[in-house]
């Protein structure tokens, strides 16, 4: 993927252009060096003979002079790395410099979500871009098309040497994408323990019965388990659309939910399904299995809607909005329940509103993080 | 005694936060209240998810979390309110606005 797009949006930056050769200069002074009056150590302080070079820094001139020299200036299109693979560190065989995305396929993106109106979850999966990435692309490109029509100045001269010193991922219409990875499951906590859990062998142990046991809930009876096995689908199904509540396990403050089946835990269970669409009828009936993916999206999205009108809904329902005449502001009266259940019988509970009393806030204790991990936009 | 619904500070420099508590009026603004009712953020809010045409005219709000109920039954036992949570209650619906004496004459 390591290849450049030309773009004729962003301004040409010539490689030639770039001034003197500052290190060279240096270099050479340093060889010709009696003419100048240098620095000397101290334990020499009468010696008049000039600086002499150590063997490390006669190897590195003649480094820079003669492989590196061909380093100086960039190629455009190419990748100016020691290796001249995507691996800038040859000490460093495990680091791998990753792609980014190019201008066409930034704007691509863009367009499909904004003026197709197509879903985020299938544009990630289209062009193999995680979803968060989509979403901070959107962002970012509304950012700049406010920027242009502000008049504000754009650091073009700039984004364009990068793109063309970095790999990035081009926008080939038709072309396959993949970017990055999409489907990673993310590591959840109550996974990090090695636990020893016996199992008799007449029993089928799934990912279901593996997030059970993480968590320390009871094992389901085989009925249920048994149905679940008959219909993997529509069980994730039911689970990422919020159709079937999430059990708990523990009590009061104890309480948690129990951890769901890597199936349902990553970011496009739906592809698991396509998938086993795929190998089980795709030889036979393909526009079958694209129908059905499509179909799937589409419920996705839905759902995903009504989940958030419902929000909404909801907030709207338990929030007053008041106006006054002689104010500049707004106030929003939200509704919360202070009660036995709320506060806890120690009264610090956290579901009652307010700061705690009693408790010490650990807001300015070193190394306490405070960058926001999500954006409202 | 006289018990009060008012503000108790909460909140670092130039980040004010109240909890709207119910207290013994003789009691320190930040010592432990009889109940917590609700907070009041008094620093102005953005509100979010808004159009660019919407986002001009939108005035920024002020939140405020409150137990109605709970209030009420502060309210129907005697409580008094101070002169900020006075002007709260109001907004909310809750109480008459208060008779300010004028001052002018």
């Amino acid at each position: 993927m390591a290849q450049r797009i030309q773009n004729s949006l962003l301004p040409s930056l010539s490689s030639s252009t770039s001034t003197t050769s500052s290190l060279s200069r240096f270099s050479n002074t340093c060889t010709s060096s009696s003419l100048l009056p240098l620095p000397q150590p101290a334990s020499r302080s009468f010696s008049t003979s000039g600086c002499r070079q150590t063997r490390l820094r006669r190897t590195m001139f003649n480094w820079l002079e003669g492989k590196g020299a061909e380093l100086k200036h960039h190629v455009p299109g190419e990748l100016n790395y020691l290796t001249h693979t995507n691996k800038p560190f040859p000490l460093n065989e495990q680091y791998r410099s990753e792609p980014i995305l190019s201008e066409a396929l930034r704007n691509e993106i863009y367009d499909r979500v904004i003026r197709k109106k197509q879903s985020v979850r299938g544009v990630s999966v289209e062009f193999g871009v995680d979803m968060r990435r989509v979403g901070a692309v959107v962002r970012l490109v509304e950012l700049e098309n406010r920027m242009r029509d502000q008049g504000k100045s754009l650091a073009l001269p700039y984004a364009r040497a990068v793109h063309e010193m970095v790999p990035t991922t081009p926008y080939v219409e038709g072309d396959r994408i993949r970017h990055e990875s999409i489907n990673d499951l993310p590591v959840h906590r109550l996974t990090d323990p090695q636990i020893f859990y016996p199992v008799s062998e007449s029993r089928e142990f799934n990912r279901f019965d593996a997030g059970r046991a993480f968590s320390a809930a009871p094992a389901l009876p085989h009925k249920i388990t048994s149905e679940m096995k008959e219909q993997p689908d529509e069980t994730i199904r039911k689970i990422t659309q919020g159709l079937s509540p999430i059990e708990t396990v523990g009590k009061r403050e104890d309480e948690q939910q129990v951890l769901l089946p890597a199936d349902a835990r990553i970011p496009h269970p739906h592809m698991i399904v396509n998938d086993r669409n795929r190998l089980t009828i795709g030889k036979t009936e393909p526009k079958e299995v694209r129908q059905r993916y499509r179909e799937r999206l589409a419920q996705e999205s839905e759902r995903d809607q009504y989940r958030k009108d419902r929000i909404q809904q909801h907030l709207e329902r338990t929030t007053q909005k008041v106006e006054p005449e002689n104010s500049r502001f707004e106030f929003r009266f939200r509704d919360v329940v202070v009660s036995r259940e709320t506060t806890g019988p120690t009264g610090r509970g956290h579901l009652a509103p307010g700061r705690r009393y009693g408790i010490p806030s650990y807001d300015r204790k070193k190394g306490e993080v405070k960058i926001p991990t999500r954006v409202d936009v | 005694m006289v018990v009060r619904i008012r503000l108790a500070r909460f909140g670092n420099k130039h980040q004010p936060f109240y909890n709207i508590v119910v207290a013994q009026a003789r009691s320190a603004r930040d010592s432990k209240p009889i109940e917590v009712i609700g907070t009041f953020n008094p620093i102005p809010q953005r509100p979010t998810g808004l159009s660019d045409e919407q986002a001009i005219t939108a005035r920024s709000y002020k939140d405020i979390a409150l137990d109605r109920s709970r209030a009420k039954y502060w309210l129907g036992v005697g409580a008094q309110p101070s002169d900020g949570v006075w002007r709260l209650l109001h907004m909310a619906g809750l109480i008459e606005a208060k008779k300010v004496p004028n001052k002018m004459k």
